[in-house]
């Protein structure tokens, strides 16, 4: 019987999603859809003067589209929705600080990871909250399917994780005290740092060091293998560092330096 | 790609173990906004028969809550309303007023202001006749409203009252955007640990249906058991 329910509803969902070689797809097309996330500054945001989708991730598609000869087209994705627009052809890729996880890599195949962030936890300054074992009993907000909250499960076992559907709103319970803690990839952790005006700080402990990659469709080999040469030779170029510098780097309110290079996805497997 | 594992999830007992905790929570939701939202909504209602004043009161409540969208008014009673609070209370009210208790407040202030208005209309099915026909026996106006208009219009109003049951059955699925883990929230976050969207927001597709389908078959056994008098 169970066997009989899944293999109905497999069948229904499997319906008219079959289609041909994606890369050869792509380009006949001549065109690269790519799904960067549309209100997260630096990753993906719609610049206020050109009403342009704009960032790192948004350059970072450039470069493969670039690397592949097409047209580039961006695509806007929530956190939640980035995973199922891939399987379900609604882009051909999606770089929207996508973490490597085991469990993701069943439903999507991931290139090699193309930067790498901690993830860190947030906390009030004037507050009593210095290491993870201070926030057993306590709560922790964090995004909604995001890595961070799955990490922050993971390693903060006896805290309760509270989660919201966006950053301001899990950003928002942490400055109300409605939790003691925060768990948010970096990048936009620094942001919401930086806006605190001093009053939220950084843990000196780190929930997990994520390799972020581009997604792509389980089983387009061959789009998979061109994107992961066109990452390797952003990275030769030097082309990576200069997109890094251009959002992340010294110049920029981050200040962060790129710790790890492009790095294949079966060393992070054989870990 | 879906993988053929993919509805597998639903046989993980810690997954049960999560929808169940969760339907736990929707279930408590709905019962705790319920009983406020209909006493609070019956008061209202009488409330609108008692003098301009109060009357005037009444449509400005209704009309904040009928115009403004739940969402809306569940983030202002979560993040908006503690800021208004004096200083001297928020770490009392931090450390013990959790998003479930304004997700009540929140849904039962909402939903008292649709059933308060279909009471009403649930009053003014009665005619006028037996109210001073009730008076005119001696009854007082308490007595009247009690004995005499509140069956009635209960009973005229009844499938408009199951329908707000309902509606607001569906509502407390809106207490995820605060971090309340009813079905919804842990449908979500089950999705997001295992990426089995479908299956993942199938159990809660189902639960509601069970839900809210005995409230109506409740609601239809009370109309059958009014009107047979």
């Amino acid at each position: 019987m169970k066997r009989l329910i899944s293999a109905i509803l497999f069948g229904l969902l499997m319906a008219g999603t079959a289609s041909a070689d994606q890369l050869a797809d792509i380009k006949a097309r001549n065109t690269l859809v790519c799904g960067v996330f549309g209100d997260l500054v630096p990753l993906g945001f719609e610049d206020p003067a050109t009403r342009k989708p704009v960032g790192f991730d948004v350059d970072i598609c450039s470069e493969i589209a670039g690397s592949l000869g097409v047209k580039l087209q961006i695509s806007t994705v929530s956190v939640a929705a980035r995973i199922p627009a891939v399987s379900a052809g609604r882009v051909d890729v999606v770089a929207a600080a996508l973490g490597y996880t085991p469990e993701r890599a069943k439903q999507i195949d991931f290139s090699s990871a193309y930067y790498q962030t901690p993830i860190p936890v947030l906390v009030k300054k004037d507050g009593p909250y210095r290491t993870f074992a201070d926030l057993r009993g306590k709560k922790v907000s964090a995004i909604r399917a995001s890595t961070p909250e799955l990490f922050a499960r993971q390693t903060l076992k006896n805290t309760e994780i509270i989660t919201f559907d966006d950053g301001p709103a899990a950003y928002l319970a942490l400055q109300q005290n409605k939790v003691q803690g925060m768990a948010i990839s970096q990048g936009a952790a620094v942001g919401f740092r930086n806006r605190s005006e001093g009053s939220i700080v950084f843990m000196n402990e780190v929930l997990h060091w994520e390799p972020e990659c581009i997604g792509v469709k389980k089983g387009e080999t061959a789009l998979l293998e061109a994107v992961n040469r066109a990452l390797d030779k952003l990275e030769s170029s030097g082309r990576l560092q200069q997109i890094w510098d251009k959002w992340f780097g010294p110049e920029t309110e981050y200040k962060l330096t790129r710790e790890r290079k492009v790095t294949s996805l079966a060393q992070f497997q054989s870990e | 790609m879906f993988t053929s594992t993919t509805f597998d999830i639903l046989w993980q007992r810690d997954v049960q173990l999560l929808f169940l905790d969760g339907l736990r929570v929707t279930l408590e939701l709905f019962a705790l906004s319920a009983v406020a939202a209909y006493a609070l909504g019956a008061l209202l209602a009488a409330l609108h028969f008692a003098g301009a004043f109060c009357s005037g009161l009444v449509q400005a409540f209704v009309g904040y809550h009928r115009n403004v969208p739940a969402i809306v008014q569940l983030m202002v009673w979560y993040f908006g309303v503690p800021q208004a609070f004096p200083a001297s209370w928020t770490g009392w009210t931090d450390a013990h007023l959790s998003g479930f208790f304004y997700a009540v407040v929140a849904l039962s202030l909402n939903a008292a202001a649709y059933i308060s208005e279909d009471l009403r209309s649930g009053f003014r099915a009665v005619s006028h006749g037996q109210y001073e026909a009730a008076r005119a026996l001696g009854l007082g106006y308490v007595a009247t409203l009690k004995l005499v208009l509140m069956p009635q219009a209960a009973r005229a109003a009844l499938p408009a009252l199951v329908n707000q049951a309902l509606s607001l059955f569906k509502a407390t699925s809106l207490a995820m955007a605060i971090g309340v883990a009813d079905v919804m929230y842990i449908a979500r976050q089950v999705d997001g640990a295992t990426y089995a969207t479908f299956a993942s927001y199938l159990v809660p597709t189902v639960l509601y249906l069970i839900c809210t389908l005995t409230l109506m078959a409740c609601g239809s056994w009370l109309h059958t058991r009014l009107s047979a008098r």
